[in-house]
């Protein structure tokens, strides 16, 4: 790695998803010094893991492919990749930040041509598809990766796989003895984005996630409907790959829950709703959406969406929390029993396929922070004068949507270049 | 209908739910409820219930006193702790449903011939008696609940399982005449009477 | 300008150098595509690479790079030089990853290759380096329009990072509605009770600011110009005008509360007990620190219901289709303005889905219930009074019961409609043909607005920012939610998009940020959001210019105006680089310094068309860079493969094709044409709003070129194609191959 120059008047942002990526741009277009810090192999994040964004229908990777070349045309941004904050100290203007980079086993030099990848067998469970499908021990993280560089699996490393992956390279870009490295910087601000994660789905434990293959999380279905996904956009029952056409789809699975997560996820619903037209995309009239749930949240001026999806015939709305999921062990079909609470109608309903709407928890639990920061008790980042110069942006500090994380992550590069205008002393 | 329960009613003029927040045993979380429905969905003996939990919570809010105290549901819960477990605010459903029970019962309200009901109030006079449930003596008054000839009925039914129980000694005979009870059995009915007077005490209060 | 020297290099790497002859790319650079000098490198994106070509800029002079090798996309921070053009002859994805690696494939791949290298010098011949107009008297003052909540809070954060900031209010105070307000919904953890407003706090501290100048009953009676040099005039309402020069502007001009008149059924206009949102907030503001009372006849409330979605998410003639968002939460803090006064009042919510998200809303929800608010599923069938509180029949969604309440105060939540000023795209078009009227003052030749106007633009496409769904002024973009269509004109707060008071504190400093951003780019002449950096900057050859109009009517961003011959008057800092205007120009005088109809056009014209004989078609492809370009690279990247009579040219939006490279390809003996841009219509994809759209509409008129031409109409066809169609994309020049196999080879091969 070349040396990282920064200063106190540099903004440090760390996490590389919809919000890092903005905060990182928005502030580098205004001029502003920017290192931004992704733990990953890719920047990208979650927004890079789906298919389609509600309530537009648009792909999320249009908007990536215009800020990856906003990166690439700045140069007031520098980007570390498979790098992460170890500890920070100081205050507001002047933060000592430790980063600690990760070997990719990749230089520069790598010109993406995939040799490596085919020379390697290795096999490992593919993260971007959360484990569904398989990718090589030397792998590109996805078709819009940037940096657009190979890795690595650190697991082949010591192996006869990496020798391959190495002979395999003519353009000596893997370097098989890297090592981690430690980086000391001082900035004058930080913008913490580093998102959120789906709750284990595994511990609600009613719905049997971990015993009934058929049921799936939200972020699964949302892979397997990308036709570059694990099923090349099939949506396949994981027990038997036979089409899914009658799917359930199950509200607040972890959310709005005192045993899981407190808070309203707040995307859930409207990705719920999004879900169930890939459903109408792939069958036609041929499939049947049951959405169960407490409150339909499609907020504010999408709630027209919410509307439209109300109207199509094969989607019904049962406003009900799901008791129980058991297995028809003959089918494989998930059975869901409950209530239903508009009218007290009991109900034992087959489905080919569930669907849980898994809530978002924060990537970073309350006391892994580098500092002391004021924390929610749900654990997301407090705007408080307390946290002197450190900043939260999208949704480590809140549940928010792809639009909302965006425009909170813009505000916080404003707070950062607040900071960093106050110590350069700019009279504009 | 007991002058308690008309006094309630006077004192609360109509809003029962906070009639049902001072005088039900964790009434208090009945406004929590966020009419999810995954208590009735979770409830084993759910089909059987008029009104399961979660209706009646909201009948509660909307103020569907008569409904809810004459209704048998609250006497259906078997205590297994399914509906609280799953509840996504926590709340104490099971100890709503015993607390709602007992208060119907206090009012004159319960259910008369609700099986469940009777045979709480036979489980409590054995118990009370000698500090110890005298198994036997329980059986037997289940059997007989409904009448004399459904008792013989039911008891021949069940007598080679009574045989069955004496012979690997899980059940004794000589139970029938006295049975075994605690050390201090005048201790605990003095621990009982005291209970009762603090109960009525707090009933004389609610209700001044 | 010093003379173009082209340099051309040819990457033998990545299978590059196994699968093509690229010693013959070098001749053909050097021959047909005039190079200065060509070479070939085994690993062209190596330090020894890039030093190659390093010292040729430095050495020999070279200032027209041309680079065979990988996809733009790729290695863009190795072949990142200063003060020259860059040209990427895409070979890899392009070429050799999409194409067979056979024997009989050889020779088609080759000519493919061929073929984007004089037509990688082409381009570059006709591209200049864009040189940058910096503005160094740029403003950097914002102008904020609008002082409520989000009004202020810009104003505040613009002014916190060092900007000045000019403040409008029409009104005679701060505060805007919020400034009606008892309390509000809680910002911070515990999220539990009401909070103060703040307002007062933000007054003060703006009051306190030097760099804020407040402006109060004042608007504006005229804005122009362009960021970095906006010209306002704002006037007072005692008459007095004063003209000021803004480097950006942030409209926060907020909302006004749903009439509820238009709500009868539910009782509104029966009773004074039936009260909005904000009449509940002046009626407990009357109370104090008393009790509330209803407006009928004073008795103390003791029972209160809330009715939620009052005459919204309704598809109902004068209903709001739209939730406003916030009204959940605010009924929740209404309700407890009553139970922190005396837990014994009734508040109950009526409501259909409670809408409290996040960890705020969902604490908030939970603290009401404990404080014994009342929450409802239910509908309203009847409101009925006799004057004094009401009498309200609902139907009670989750006991399946009508059930009737004798309430003292019913109160229906209402939603925002937003303060947007005139909606431009619903007041006729003004007519391209001509009007008599001063072309540079659009308020003259269009209709009698009845609404008023906020910003009143000088622009020639209207006086305010277009609207886009119910009123609002919000992107269309779900990742850049601040791109208005008018550059450096920030919306913020409800009139963007129905949103609470946190919310808004949100977007008003984002948007602050982007006004900032706004000022930053003018200074140094460089383009917004997407094309951010771009340098380039369309010019107009005057001479040639028709007044037409159609650039000023087709910019999507009303970059252009008249000037007083009716000449285009470009604002350089409004425009977006999309090149939109270009691709509209009917005599082609609209151009770019590194894109214009020659850049593309010379492309066109350098590709090798083998006689008819040969059997060898050619299909141009015109693909939009932002999606469908990268959509064939990842096909490339993924293993898929498209014809090898396809030549692919990315342009930077469909909107920037001008028909004329159509014809031209066609008269030159092209067998089909392919344009691919961005999804159009509603729920447009472009990132240019219109301009795919503008395109598929030129390209409906092709026909009749076709017809003239003797030729088929599938010779040409226009999609829209998605970055994640990656297996679509390809598909449809395999298509067009089809096609082109069916009905035979142009005939107009020479």
């Amino acid at each position: 790695m070349s040396e990282v120059i920064a200063t106190n008047q540099t903004i440090l942002v760390v996490g590389g998803g919809i919000a890092g990526m903005t905060a990182a741009l928005e502030a580098a277009e205004c001029g502003k010094q920017v290192i931004l810090v992704e733990k990953n192999p890719s920047v990208g994040g979650r927004v890079g893991q789906l298919y389609k964004y509600f309530p537009k229908l648009c792909h999320p990777k249009c908007g990536l492919e215009i800020n990856l070349r906003r990166m690439k045309a700045n140069r007031n941004l520098r980007l570390l990749t498979m790098t992460e904050v170890t500890a920070v100290t100081g205050e507001a203007g002047n933060y000592q930040v430790s980063l600690r980079t990760q070997p990719r086993y990749v230089t520069e030099n790598c010109t993406a041509c995939g040799e490596c990848a085919r020379a390697v067998e290795a096999e490992f469970d593919n993260e971007h598809n959360f484990g569904l499908g398989k990718r090589k021990g030397a792998y590109l993280p996805y078709s819009l990766a940037y940096p657009m560089r190979y890795v690595l699996d650190p697991r082949i490393i010591g192996t006869d796989d990496a020798t391959r992956a190495k002979e395999a390279c003519k353009y000596d870009a893997i370097d098989l003895d890297m090592q981690p490295q430690e980086t000391q910087i001082t900035v004058g601000a930080i913008i913490w984005a580093t998102g959120w994660r789906p709750y284990d789905a595994a511990r609600i434990q009613p719905y049997g996630y971990d015993r009934f293959a058929n049921v799936i999380t939200s972020v699964e279905f949302e892979r397997m409907a990308d036709p570059h996904g694990p099923t090349g956009g099939k949506l396949l029952r994981p027990s038997d790959g036979k089409e899914a056409k009658n799917v359930a789809f199950i509200q607040c699975a972890g959310s709005r829950d005192r045993n899981h997560l407190k808070h309203c996820s707040r995307i859930c619903c409207m990705a719920t709703l999004k879900q169930t037209t890939y459903l109408r995309d792939k069958y036609g009239d041929d499939f049947k959406a049951s959405v169960y749930y407490i409150d339909i949240r499609a907020i504010d001026r999408i709630d027209d969406f919410y509307q439209k999806v109300r109207a199509d015939e094969n989607v019904s709305f049962i406003k009900s929390k799901v008791a129980s999921i058991t297995e028809d062990r003959e089918t494989g079909n998930p059975v869901l029993n409950g209530v239903d609470t508009e009218g007290y109608h009991r109900y034992s309903n087959p489905h080919d396929l569930v669907v849980l709407a898994i809530g978002m928890e924060p990537s970073v639990p309350a006391g892994e922070f580098p500092v002391d920061v004021v924390l929610n008790e749900e654990g997301f980042v407090q705007q408080d004068e307390a946290n002197g110069a450190f900043f939260a942006a999208g949704c480590s500090s809140d549940a928010l949507d792809v639009n909302r994380a965006v425009q909170n992550a813009t505000a916080s590069a404003l707070r950062a270049i607040q900071v960093v205008n106050r110590v350069a002393g700019t009279e504009v | 209908m007991s002058d308690y329960n008309q006094q309630m009613i006077e004192q609360f003029r109509g809003n029962f739910l906070k009639e049902v927040e001072s005088n039900v045993e964790e009434g208090e979380w009945v406004k929590m409820c966020m009419q999810c429905g995954v208590c009735s969905g979770s409830c084993p003996f759910g089909p059987h219930w008029a009104h399961p939990p979660q209706e009646i919570f909201m009948m509660i809010r909307e103020g569907e006193r008569e409904q809810v105290l004459t209704s048998d549901s609250m006497w259906m819960c078997t205590s297994c702790y399914n509906c609280i477990v799953r509840c996504p605010r926590g709340l104490p459903i099971t100890h709503i449903m015993h607390g709602l029970a007992t208060y119907a019962k206090r009012l004159g309200l319960a259910p008369k011939e609700q099986p469940t009901a009777k045979f709480a109030q036979l489980f409590w006079d054995n118990l009370t008696k000698t500090g110890r449930v005298n198994e036997l003596k329980l059986g037997l008054a289940l059997y007989f609940m409904n009448g004399f000839s459904e008792g013989i009925k039911t008891s021949l039914k069940m007598k080679d399982i009574g045989l069955g129980m004496w012979k690997t000694k899980r059940l004794n005979p000589m139970e029938m005449v006295g049975g075994h009870s605690c050390k201090d059995t005048k201790g605990l009915q003095a621990i009982l009477a005291k209970a009762q007077e603090i109960e009525d005490a707090k009933i004389g209060r609610s209700g001044a | 300008m010093s003379e173009a020297k082209i340099g051309a290099y040819i990457c033998k790497g990545c299978g590059l150098g196994d699968r093509l002859d690229t010693s013959q790319l070098v001749t053909i650079a050097e021959r047909e595509g005039k190079a200065a000098i060509a070479r070939e490198h085994d690993f062209l994106c190596s330090e020894a690479g890039v030093q190659m070509i390093r010292d040729d800029i430095a050495n020999e002079g070279v200032n027209r790079v041309v680079i065979a090798a990988c996809s733009r996309r790729a290695k863009t921070d190795a072949f990142d030089f200063d003060g020259v053009c860059i040209n990427r002859t895409n070979l890899r994805e392009g070429v050799i990853w999409v194409r067979p690696d056979t024997d009989e494939d050889r020779e088609t791949t080759q000519e493919m290759a061929a073929d984007y290298v004089r037509m990688g010098c082409a381009e570059i011949k006709h591209m200049n380096p864009p040189t940058p107009n910096e503005k160094t008297d740029a403003s950097s003052r914002i102008l904020v329009v609008g002082g409520g909540i989000s009004g202020m809070t810009a104003a505040l954060e613009a002014a916190r990072a060092g900007y000045p900031v000019t403040l409008v209010e029409k009104s005679g105070q701060l505060g805007g509605v919020a400034a009606e307000l008892v309390k509000r919904v809680p910002e911070r953890a515990p999220y539990a009770d009401p909070e103060d407003t703040g307002v007062a706090a933000l007054a003060a501290e703006i009051e306190a600011n030097e760099l804020i100048e407040v402006c109060l009953n004042s608007t504006l009676a005229r804005t122009s110009g362009a960021p970095g040099c906006f010209s306002a005039d704002i006037a007072t309402e005692s008459g007095t005008t004063r003209t000021e020069n803004f480097g950006a502007i942030i409209q926060a001009s907020g909302f006004k509360p749903y009439d509820a008149s238009q709500l009868p059924e539910l009782g509104y206009g029966k009773t004074p007990d039936v009260v909005d949102q904000m009449g509940l907030e002046a009626l407990v503001r009357a109370a104090g620190d008393g009790p509330v009372k209803r407006p009928s006849d004073g008795k103390e409330v003791e029972r209160v219901l809330f009715v939620q979605c009052a005459g919204q998410r309704s598809q109902k003639e004068g209903h709001l289709p739209y939730c406003s968002g916030h009204c959940c939460l605010t009924s929740i803090k209404q309700a407890m303005y009553f139970k922190d006064r005396n837990r014994d009042i009734d508040t109950e919510i009526l409501y259909t889905d409670l809408r409290t998200p996040g960890a705020p809303g969902e604490d908030f929800y939970r603290s009401g219930q404990q404080k014994g608010i009342t929450f409802v599923k239910g509908v309203v069938e009847d409101v009925a009074s006799s004057g004094n509180g009401a009498k309200v029949k609902y139907k009670d969604i989750i006991l399946d019961e009508t059930i009737e309440r004798d309430v003292d105060l019913v109160v229906l939540a209402t939603g925002m409609v937003p303060n947007s000023g005139v909606d431009i795209e619903a007041v006729s078009a003004p007519n391209v043909e001509g009007a008599e009227d001063d072309a540079g003052d659009n308020g003259g030749d269009s209709v009698e607005i009845p609404v008023e106007s906020i910003l009143n633009l000088t622009y020639r496409q209207g006086k305010d920012i277009p609207q886009l769904k119910y009123g609002f002024t919000d992107s269309h973009f779900i990742c850049f939610p601040y791109e208005s269509r008018r550059t450096g004109i920030y919306a913020t707060g409800p009139v963007r998009r129905p949103m609470d008071m946190m919310s808004a504190i949100e977007d008003a400093t984002g948007a602050a940020l982007k006004a900032i951003q706004a000022v930053e780019n003018a200074k140094l002449g460089r383009a917004a959001h997407p094309r951010s950096g771009d340098l380039s900057f369309p010019s107009f050859r005057k001479e040639g210019c028709t007044q037409c109009k159609r650039c000023t009517v087709e910019c999507p961003f009303g970059a252009i105006d008249e000037d007083e011959q009716r000449y285009p008057q470009f604002n350089e800092s409004r425009c977006r680089r999309c090149g939109t205007c270009m691709g509209a120009c009917p005599v082609r005088v609209i151009s770019f310094e590194n894109y214009s109809v020659d850049t593309v056009g010379q492309q066109i014209k350098n590709v090798d068309i083998p006689d008819e004989f040969d059997e060898k078609p050619r299909i141009l492809v015109l693909a939009c860079e932002n999606d469908a370009y990268p959509a064939l690279d990842m096909a490339a990247q993924s293993g898929q493969q498209y014809s090898q009579w396809a030549r692919v040219i990315p342009v930077r939006c469909l909107g920037s094709v001008n028909t004329i490279w159509v014809t031209d390809a066609l008269n030159s003996g092209y067998d089909g044409v392919v344009l691919m841009g961005c999804q159009k219509g509603e729920n447009y994809q472009c990132h240019f709003v219109k301009g795919s759209e503008m395109a598929h509409y030129r390209m409906s008129k092709i026909d009749d070129t076709l017809s003239q031409l003797n030729l088929e109409k599938e010779r040409v066809a226009t999609y829209e194609v998605a970055i994640t169609d990656i297996e679509r994309a390809p598909g449809l020049i395999n298509e067009m191959a089809e096609t082109i196999d069916k009905i035979g080879m142009s005939p107009f091969k020479f």
